[in-house]
């Protein structure tokens, strides 16, 4: 089967800085791959690539055999690391947006979710606290049936209660012949739910391999692997 | 798609843009009613005239000036905000091509200036539309239409055309100047105000060498000395010049937004 992501000595230059180099990657279906890499690593810049937000410089990304364009956004959905909802609309509006713009976008399964955290329809988005905004859409990029889920940082910021209900979405939600790839550097909270992890050390693959093989072969948790790998 | 992204773009600007408007009618309604209406235009004397009609000319040029830029100015935050600043994120991942935000944006854009233009045109006719305007007009209209070379109302309604057709120019050339803002890595906003009066200055300087060049202004010093005339042989090269560079802003903010997002 074709695999769902393949990057080719994929490179990205700001000015003089290499936030990639020369990265060569291919993600297959059915796992949680958890993005992993301290701050600068290069993580949000080859999430950025996979979405289109940003040119590489050299190589090439490839989603699902195409290159990043409005087909391969179908498939993908997105978490970004940051507030992306226009503040001023209704979260019934931004239900309406995604409904509008995503063939596979499940209303319904989103509306559920919004009844059980008792998030009013009718409330702007401005008048929502950060962890509810966040909460709001998370819940909107799990109730699409994508082919590859992207979620950048999706619990760093929040408490752990937060963090839990965040994680127990993702897991509830997630479509097992689907690719989830999970950036971020609180590696303790989601270790247990990945199957595979890659490590990003200055823009370039520190490791690659399954969860399994990484605690047979070091006989150590993924986070603690981390701290090794990336010791100051 | 398209559709759609229009529709959204319009939401978005709705209700802040009605209210701006439904405040200038107010004004317009105000001042015809508590300003113009109580003016003897035809027992009073040039001078008593003159101070009353100044202040009104003056307060509707800048409440004219102050709706157009803020309709202008609404219209380029929106493109910025949507985008290139955090909206961006959500937008570039939606199913739809670049060239297809950029003409949702430009239709959404043009449809926002026209609605702009129509109220500024209504709200000056309501402003200037009373009896006594009217009948000291009638007494002057000859005049009048001798100077421009066709009566008021065919002079104000190529104006009108004038302006909405400089709508689509305005748009086009903001967008271009948003877009080349965003391709610097830092300061983008600056960077694409600064585009703007660079581009605006160069192109001045471009019209009026060109009109130097190719003699309009021999034509201009020769012509009949009739207004309209005389507006028309410079606005209509100039606008002829500004659609031509509109074309090549399209297609630059064209190729920006295909190939050259970069979202930081």
């Amino acid at each position: 089967m074709r695999p769902i992501l393949e990057c080719q000595r994929l490179t990205k230059k700001y000015g003089s800085f290499f936030a990639l180099s020369d990265l060569n990657l291919s993600l297959g279906r059915g796992q949680i791959v958890g993005l992993l890499g301290p701050n600068g690593s290069g993580k949000t810049t080859l999430i950025k690539l996979i979405n289109g937000l940003l040119v590489p410089t050299e190589g090439h990304i490839m989603i699902n055999g195409l290159a990043p364009c409005p087909d391969t956004k179908k498939i993908i959905s997105y978490l970004p690391d940051q507030d992306c909802l226009d503040s001023h609309m209704r979260v019934s509006e931004v239900l309406s947006y995604y409904h509008d713009f995503y063939d596979n976008f499940n209303a319904k399964r989103a509306s559920a979710m919004l009844d059980a955290l008792g998030i009013d329809r009718r409330s702007r988005l401005q008048t929502l606290s950060k962890g509810t905004k966040e909460k709001v859409q998370l819940i909107l990029v799990m109730s699409r049936d994508a082919d590859l889920y992207i979620l950048d940082e999706p619990i760093g910021g929040v408490d752990p209660a937060a963090r839990e209900y965040i994680l127990q979405t993702i897991l509830a939600n997630y479509n097992e012949n689907a690719t989830l790839l999970i950036s971020t550097h609180l590696i303790s909270d989601i270790e247990n739910i990945l199957d595979h992890v890659l490590f990003l050390k200055n823009g370039q693959l520190a490791l690659n391999a399954s969860v399994d093989e990484v605690r047979a072969e070091y006989g150590k948790s993924v986070d603690a692997i981390f701290r090794e790998v990336f010791k100051c | 798609m398209l559709r759609k992204l229009i529709i959204y773009d319009l939401k978005a600007s709705a209700k802040i843009f009605f209210l701006f408007h439904l405040v200038f009618l107010i004004a317009c309604g105000l001042g015809r009613f508590c300003f113009m209406d109580r003016i003897d235009f035809v027992h009073s004397s040039p001078e008593t005239l003159l101070a009353p009609v100044t202040i009104i000319i003056c307060l509707a040029i800048i409440l004219v000036v102050a709706v157009n830029l803020f309709s202008w100015l609404m219209t380029a935050f929106r493109f910025y905000r949507n985008l290139f600043g955090k909206e961006g994120y959500l937008s570039w991942t939606l199913p739809v091509s670049g060239i297809r935000h950029l003409w949702a944006k430009i239709i959404s854009g043009c449809v926002l200036m026209w609605i702009d233009t129509i109220v500024i045109w209504l709200g000056i006719f309501f402003l200037v539309s009373g009896r006594n305007v009217t009948e000291a007009y009638a007494m002057i209209s000859a005049d009048v239409t001798e100077m421009l070379g066709l009566p008021l109302s065919m002079f104000s309604l190529y104006m009108f055309l004038f302006t909405a057709l400089s709508c689509i120019i305005s748009v086009i050339m903001t967008y271009f100047c948003i877009a080349v803002g965003q391709l610097f890595p830092s300061h983008r906003i600056l960077c694409a105000i600064a585009t703007y009066f660079i581009l605006t200055f160069v192109l001045q300087i471009a019209v009026f060498l060109i009109m130097i060049l190719s003699g309009y202004f021999n034509d201009y010093i020769n012509s009949s000395g009739i207004f309209s005339k005389e507006l028309s042989l410079i606005l209509v090269p100039s606008f002829l010049f500004s659609f031509i560079i509109a074309i090549a802003e399209y297609m630059i903010t064209h190729y920006i937004l295909s190939k050259k997002i970069n979202l930081i």
